[in-house]
This record gives structure tokens, C-alpha cells and sequence, in this order.
């Protein structure tokens, strides 16, 4: 029986079939797929010896508000000041459809709908839509725009602006590259209704379609720019509706924003503008924040997170879940690796806390499954624990790695194997941690690689490489769109070759689930099947160390269930602090 | 002299166009595609199909020949434009404009600070030779030599952050906008990049001056009843500068294009930091433009050091 969710987005009146209301309560825990929903821990700083972040389980997603008053922080803001941020500011270009920086970009714009920072991120709200309804099984979106709403030039949003985005994310003229359109491949059409609606129709529907309007490059940008600029816009900051406008742009420098006085919402923002400074070194972000020459930063250096956690009387830090991961890809078209006993090997004999001990001087690394903590349907942390391949204990692993190697014709394991890796600390020590798990447990040599890791994106799409040390993620951290791209033998970015016709039909019941439980049930099946038959070997999903002072107020950083380099418009700053 | 000055020019055209030449080329043939860089900023990996390469070099004009390339780079540097940055079309002069100040400024006090520590424990050390404090200066200097400044800069950090709460700025304050906010941020580079700069100045120092000491005409002076501190002063340290000027000017010339290494310790937004930057990005504009202006400050500095000889001894003259 599927689970009673608290409530749905904007229902109409329910006047619907089963079928429909079925869908929307599906849909609302797709609204909390991309957060923690119910489950994060809330309140302070995670301890850092304490196990990770986050436990999962089954999603009981609040309802998605709509309205005024969603976007309020707590406590008592006061207006005034610049936030200061600490972190990497540069870009190769503006463009946020086309992989322009969007961790500063999209304060200047508006989704559709986006993720509430005043509730961690937990739940999705009305953005640009005011409201939505979902069309006879979730096969149409129709957003009701919200009114008044004009664009930093003077521009008045409208409906066309929508269309005029999705159209180029979906089918981008000549010259344009559109990382975000295989994640869009079952809509149909977008169109507008009237001045201020606009339809998205599916051609099946995707109870996680809400979650793909809400990462930070999902932006709207307004018509009349796109074809003042023929629809390319590297080139320049093109206006938004977003809270903040911009001021100043110093390469490699910093940005400075300024607060946007005809904010479609009159209370938002509290500050007078932003400051992103470019830090990009990690250790400098967190010494920056620790000497108050910056208020907060989103990823710091793990020293200077600790150093950060020994002061709360200025400071504060968090450990989020993220969702990018580092893997060791492995290619599937050739002998040995083509054999899925010798890649469950791998999976189960090479410890992956040995893996993430060893990179903790560089990152975070989380022991996740292949859903990622913070997503509703992860695998908890404690069922993780007992589970092979995950298990710190690896006496019972390493025995039935032997086996698999055996009954495949490698019982005395592998040698001449290359393991390609970026230079630097994943090639210095990923690698070798890799290396060395590999040699002892199965006795599979390897040579070690280095490249510089730009050059890791080529060869993977060309298949050069036989092992190889990267890092991959997805801005959504719902299974489908993920497994669709990286494990579907037909994915675009499956680039080791990955064929699994269990898996891949499995995948196509998931995408279309509409039944919370049913769906779960699906998604820990699917994960079953990976682990059986790998694609790749998975280290592990990283932290992300946020650190802020505490002055800064109204993001709740403390209570997020995921890292989102995102928008800050209701941020204030407490002078007294 | 303005002969020799003519032919120094001449001499630095084929150098300064060989430089040109080799990064242009050292920029493509380093192995990866920095175009995947575009799309993989903010979404993990995403790896570019053959068709979307294609259009985005066109796009960048980099599927045109490479000598179409590397000539319409040059032609742009010649008429006074140091072009755009490849990705983000920002003027390359601009940025180094306003980052070139702080990198000078920084290498200028490090050398101001190399003389005022290095040149008279130098010449302290020679005119004491083999005393207690000779010793102790020389292993002050072997101890500086060997210590490399990106990590005294960092010990430096770490010792501020955690003691004082407090590091140098990482945002750029000009001299002549906020004189000591701007002192805050150049001096701890300035000084670690001294420090180890002192101690080949004082090397330097050292050896030439004991060199001086036992020449001729110091015997001379001395025997004439010349004062100590006038045989020092006008005779030892004037004929011993001569191999110092030599080597602080050369370790000018590469400080002025931006201690990489210094300024990234400090964060400093300085050019070391704008060409590491550029690197990072696979900017090749940016890196091709900062690696010929370093090419042409290291001509210029040792243009004026060949004729800083002159003034400093006097028995070298340029003219036949």
C-alpha cells in the first residue's frame, strides 16, 4: 500500500482519479528527493568522528508550500550589510545552461521552483511559478507564473521567457552545448498557455521532474536576451530576476552584487549586497572565514574546519552530504574487466574506508551506495554497515572476492593492468590506495598513470583506459536521471560500456513509478544489481565543510540536509553577533 | 653606449620572438582538451561529443591553422593589445594592470629587504672573516637558502592565523588607495620572499667582498693611512656590489612577472596568481601574454644591469 504523504503541491481540489492522487504524493517525494526530507539531523556541526551525516530512510516529505511567507528565516533579520564569500569565483564563461558558474551566477536569477533555504533545503517551493498542477498521470506541468515580476533591465517576465529557456536547453541551436538536455529527454514540448502559464508536456511521466527545475543552472533567462545574444550567452551577464543585480566584475578577483529593490518578494533580501570573493584554495577559504576577512565559504580545508570547530564563539561549521562522488571507472569492453565476477571483486575486496582514510587529508570521503546520502532513497548508513563490499570488516569479502577471481580464470590474479589518474592528491594517493588493495587482496598488478586531468575527459570518451581514478556527480541526486546517463547501456556518458538488460529495465519501471513504496523497493532492487554486476568500483560520495561566522544568519546552514552552491537571498547579518 | 644599447635591443627582438614561438606551441601540444573545461565547472564531468568540440573551437577560432593563430596573436600584441582572455573575453591588460602593481611592489621590497639584511651581514661577515658571528651569519645563510619560500610563506600563515586570528588580505589594496591595508598584504610576501633573497645577497656579498679585500689597491689604501671605514665604504663595497647588483637584478627581473609560488602561499592576487589561474583554466591567452611580458621584464632587467656596470665600475666603458 503506498505510504500517506503529509500533503502535494497546489492540488486541485483532488477532483481527480486515483491514479492522479497517486501521482501527486509520488511527486511530492520527488519535491524532497533532492533534500533529506524528515530525516537529516538537525541542529549543530556534525561531529567529525561521528558517523556520516544524514541517515536516510523512506521519504515523509512535508508538503510543498505555497504563498507568501515560505522563504522567511527565523529569529528576528535585520536589514543592511554585504556578505563576503569565500570560495573559487572564476569562469570560463556566463552562461549557466552551457556550464557557466552558477555558485555565483544564480543569485542574479530565478528558477521555476527551487529548494527552501530556510527549511534545509527539505522541501521545494514556488519560485517564478507561483503554482503548478500536474496534468492526468503526471504527464503534463502547468506553471502559473507569478505576476509583476521584471527582469534587472526593466524587462517583464513572462511565459515566453520559459519557453524560450527550455527550448534551448532542449533542442540548442548550432553551437550551443546543453549538458542539462539529456536530463529533460522525456519532455515533449513546452509551451505557453497564455501570457503567464506555461505547460511542460512529457511524453511519460518522471515523479522527479520537480527535482530537474531546481538545481541552480536550471535558470531562467529572458527571451529577449537570448536572442539579443543569438542564444549564446558566454559573453555576457545577462540580466535576471534574481535578488541580487550585478555591480562589478574583477577577474579572478571578485564579484560584487548588489540587493535588487524591485525584488519580485518585497521583504527579500535583507543585505545590501554580496561579495564573492575568488579563494580557491581550500586552506585560504577557511582562514579567510577564520580571520573575518570573509563571512562564510562552502567548502573549507578540513584543517581549518577543524580549526573552525575549536571556535564557536565566531565561528561555525557543518559536514553536508554532496553529490559528486570519486569512482576508479572501469572499462568493460575488455578482458578481464568485461567479466562481472571480476568486477564484484573488486567491489568486494578493496576497503573503502581504507580508500577514504586515505584521501581524508584532501577530502571527505562518505561510504555511500550508489544513491547518494541525502538522497530519500540512500541506504542508510547503519544497513551499509553490515552490507558486503561496505562493511569495514572485510575477512568474509575478501574469501568470496577469492572465489569470483577463481571461478572467472583469474585465481592467480592479473597483472599488466593500467590505472590512469589525474595528477595530483588522486593520483598521489587514490591511486595508490587503490593500487596497493588491488595487489594484495586479489593480486591484480596495476601500473600507475598520471595524466593531467583535463586530459581524463578524453580518454574516458574515447575508452582509453582499462582502470581509471576520477571524480563524476549530478546536480540531482535521484537515481534515474543518474543511471540513465552513467549505467544505461544506451547512457550518454556510459563510457566504460556498461550492458545490464536486468538493470536497464529495471531503471525504466523506476523512472516512471509513481508509488512511493513501490518505487523504494525498486530503487534498493537496482542497487542490488549493481553491486552484483558493478559498472565501476564506486570510493565514495564526498562532504562538503561549510564554515561561516556568526554573524550570518537565515541560510540555515546548520540544518541543511545537502551542500547547494546556491542562492542566498535570505541571508542577514546580525552586526551584535 | 647607445651603440651597445642598440645592439642589446637588436640581440632581444629573435629572444622575445622565440619565446613567443615557444609557448604558443608548449600551450597545444600539452596533452588534454581544455575545451572540456567549459561544460565541467559546475556539474561534475561532462564529457563533450565530437560535433560540440567542433563547434566550440570554431567558435574560439581555434580551428583555424596554428600559424594563422600564432600570428594573429602577435599582430595583436604589436599593435599594443594583449588580447582578450581566451574564455571570458576580459582584457588581458586590464588584469595585469591591476595585479602588476602588487607584484612589483612586493618584488621591490623583497630585494629593498635583500640588501638591507643581505649586503651588510655580507660584507660584515667578510670584514670578520672566520669570527664567531661569520660563522653564525653562514649558517643563517645556508638555513635561508634552503628553506624555500612558498613554505616559510606558509609557516608564516599558519603562525598568524592561529596565534593573532588574523592573515594578510586577499583582496587587492593599491598603494595609493589604502597605504597601510596595502602594506598588510605585500609585506609577509615581501619578507619571505626576502629573507631567502637576503641570504644569496649576503652569500653573494660575502664572497666578493673577501675577494676585494685582499686586492692591491686596498693594501694601498690602508697603507696610506686611509680610514677602515673609507677603505670599506669607497673601495671594498663599491667593487664588491658589482656581482650582487648581477644577481638581485636577475632575481628582479623574475619577481616582477609575480612570485607563482609566494603569492599562491599567500594568496596574494598578484600575476603569479593570475598565471596560475590561467593555468588552471587552460587560459592559453592569458598564459601565452603573462609568459611574454615575464620573457620581456627579464630582457629589460638585464638590459639595465649590463648597464648599471658601467656606474658601478668605472673601468668598464661600452664604446670601442
Amino acid at each position: 500500500m503506498a505510504r500517506k504523504l503529509n500533503s502535494a503541491p497546489n492540488v486541485d481540489n483532488g477532483a481527480r482519479d486515483v491514479g492522479r492522487r497517486s501521482f501527486l504524493k509520488l511527486m511530492a517525494a520527488g519535491a524532497a528527493a533532492s533534500a533529506l526530507a524528515a530525516c537529516a539531523p538537525a541542529g549543530g556541526a556534525v561531529d567529525q568522528g561521528a558517523a556520516p551525516a544524514a541517515p536516510t530512510a523512506v521519504p515523509t516529505p512535508e508538503a510543498v508550500a505555497t504563498g507568501a511567507g515560505m522563504m522567511r528565516p527565523g529569529g528576528n533579520p535585520k536589514r543592511g550589510g554585504i556578505l563576503r564569500t569565500a570560495f573559487g569565483v572564476t569562469m570560463s564563461h556566463f552562461d549557466a545552461h552551457q556550464g557557466g558558474g552558477t555558485h555565483v551566477l544564480s543569485h542574479m536569477y530565478n528558477n521555476l521552483v527551487r529548494n527552501n533555504l530556510v527549511d534545509g533545503l527539505r522541501t521545494i517551493i514556488p519560485d517564478l511559478a507561483e503554482s503548478w498542477d500536474v496534468g492526468e498521470g503526471g504527464l503534463s506541468y502547468t506553471f502559473h507564473l507569478r505576476e509583476g515580476v521584471t527582469y534587472h533591465d526593466g524587462e517583464a517576465f513572462s511565459a515566453a521567457d520559459v519557453v524560450a529557456t527550455f527550448n534551448r536547453i532542449l533542442d540548442p541551436p548550432e553551437g550551443i552545448v546543453s549538458p542539462l538536455k539529456a536530463n529533460f529527454t522525456f519532455v515533449d514540448s513546452v509551451e505557453a498557455v497564455d501570457d503567464m502559464t506555461v505547460r511542460f508536456n512529457l511524453n511519460s511521466p518522471r515523479p522527479f521532474f520537480l527535482n530537474l527545475l531546481t538545481p541552480t543552472n536550471a535558470l531562467i533567462y529572458s527571451e529577449k536576451s537570448l536572442e539579443e545574444n543569438n542564444y549564446d550567452m558566454r559573453e555576457v551577464v545577462a540580466p535576471g530576476t534574481g535578488a541580487f543585480r550585478f555591480v562589478e566584475h574583477l577577474p579572478a578577483e571578485k564579484w560584487v552584487l548588489e540587493r535588487n529593490p524591485d525584488y519580485w518578494d518585497p521583504e527579500l533580501p535583507y543585505i545590501d549586497g554580496i561579495e564573492l570573493l575568488h579563494v580557491p584554495a581550500w586552506s585560504d577559504r577557511g582562514t579567510a572565514v577564520l580571520t573575518d576577512q570573509a563571512d562564510m565559504s562552502w567548502n573549507v580545508a578540513k584543517e581549518t574546519w577543524d580549526e573552525g570547530m575549536n571556535r564557536p564563539d565566531s565561528v561555525q561549521v557543518n559536514k553536508l552530504a554532496n553529490f559528486g562522488a570519486y569512482w576508479v571507472f572501469i572499462n568493460n569492453r575488455e578482458a578481464p574487466f568485461d567479466d562481472p565476477r571480476v568486477r564484484k571483486a573488486i567491489h568486494l575486496a578493496v576497503s573503502k574506508q581504507n580508500l577514504a582514510a586515505a584521501f581524508g587529508t584532501q577530502e571527505l570521503i562518505n561510504v555511500t551506495r550508489w544513491v547518494p546520502q541525502g538522497d530519500p532513497y540512500a541506504t542508510t548508513p547503519e544497513a551499509l554497515s553490515t552490507m558486503p563490499g561496505y562493511r569495514a570488516d572485510k575477512d568474509e569479502d575478501i574469501a568470496t572476492a577469492h572465489q569470483l577471481m577463481a571461478d572467472a580464470g583469474y585465481g592467480d590474479g592479473i597483472s599488466g593492468v593500467e590505472l590512469l589518474a589525474a595528477a595530483g592528491p588522486q593520483g598521489e594517493l587514490l591511486a595508490p590506495a587503490f593500487q596497493d588493495m588491488l595487489k594484495r587482496q586479489l593480486n591484480i598488478e596495476t601500473d600507475i598513470r598520471i595524466v593531467e586531468r583535463a586530459l581524463l575527459g578524453s580518454e574516458q570518451s574515447t575508452g582509453n583506459y582499462q582502470l581509471m581514478v576520477h571524480t563524476r556527480g549530478h546536480a540531482v541526486s535521484d537515481i534515474s536521471p543518474r543511471g540513465n546517463l552513467w549505467w544505461h547501456a544506451d547512457g550518454s556518458q556510459n563510457f566504460g560500456a556498461y550492458s545490464n538488460a536486468e538493470f536497464d529495465a529495471l531503471l525504466a519501471e523506476i523512472d516512471v513509478e509513481l508509488d512511493v513504496d513501490t518505487r523504494q523497493g525498486q530503487i534498493g532492487e537496482a542497487q542490488n544489481l549493481l553491486d552484483e554486476n558493478p559498472p565501476e568500483y564506486l570510493v565514495g560520495y564526498t562532504f562538503h565543510l561549510p564554515m561561516w561566522n556568526n554573524r550570518v544568519n537565515g541560510l540555515a546552514l546548520d540544518q541543511r540536509a545537502f551542500a547547494e552552491w546556491g542562492r542566498m537571498e535570505t541571508v542577514w547579518i546580525d552586526p551584535d553577533a | 653606449m647607445s651603440k651597445y644599447l642598440l645592439n642589446r635591443l637588436l640581440i632581444a627582438i629573435p629572444t622575445v620572438i622565440g619565446v613567443t614561438i615557444l609557448i604558443f606551441l608548449a600551450m597545444r601540444v600539452i596533452p588534454g582538451d581544455p575545451l572540456q573545461l567549459i561544460v565541467s565547472e559546475s556539474d561534475g564531468i561532462y564529457v563533450l561529443s565530437e560535433d560540440e568540440l567542433q563547434a566550440l573551437r570554431a567558435s574560439l577560432g581555434l580551428d583555424k591553422p596554428l600559424y594563422i593563430q600564432y600570428l594573429n596573436w602577435i599582430g595583436q600584441v604589436i599593435s599594443g593589445d594583449m588580447g582578450s582572455s581566451f574564455w571570458n573575453k576580459e582584457p588581458i591588460s586590464g588584469m595585469i594592470l591591476r595585479r602588476g602593481p602588487i607584484s612589483a611592489q612586493i618584488a621591490i621590497m623583497a630585494v629593498l629587504l635583500s640588501w638591507l639584511i643581505g649586503v651588510p651581514i655580507g660584507m660584515l661577515s667578510a670584514m670578520w672573516r672566520n669570527s664567531m658571528m661569520d660563522h653564525l651569519s653562514r649558517v643563517g645563510i645556508t638555513v635561508f637558502i634552503a628553506v624555500p619560500s612558498y613554505w616559510l610563506g606558509l609557516l608564516i600563515i599558519l603562525f598568524t592565523v592561529l596565534v593573532f586570528t588574523w592573515r594578510p588580505p586577499i583582496t587587492i589594496i593599491q598603494l595609493w588607495e589604502d597605504p597601510l591595508g596595502n602594506l598588510s598584504m605585500t609585506v609577509l610576501p615581501a619578507l619571505a620572499l626576502g629573507l631567502g633573497l637576503s641570504a644569496a645577497t649576503a652569500r653573494m656579498a660575502r664572497s666578493a667582498a673577501l675577494e676585494v679585500l685582499y686586492e692591491d689597491y686596498i693594501r694601498t689604501a690602508r697603507a696610506k693611512g686611509l680610514r677602515e671605514s673609507l677603505v670599506v665604504w669607497r673601495h671594498v663595497f663599491k667593487n664588491a656590489m658589482l656581482p650582487v647588483v648581477t644577481t638581485t637584478g636577475l632575481a628582479l627581473g623574475g619577481l616582477l612577472g609575480g612570485a607563482v609560488s609566494v603569492e599562491t602561499a599567500f594568496a596574494v592576487p598578484g600575476l603569479g596568481k593570475l598565471l596560475v589561474q590561467g593555468m588552471t583554466e587552460r587560459d592559453w591567452m592569458m598564459i601565452q601574454n603573462l609568459v611574454l611580458l615575464y620573457g620581456l621584464i627579464y630582457v629589460f632587467i638585464n638590459l639595465i644591469v649590463d648597464l648599471s656596470y658601467a656606474f658601478l665600475d668605472p673601468r668598464i666603458r661600452y664604446e670601442s
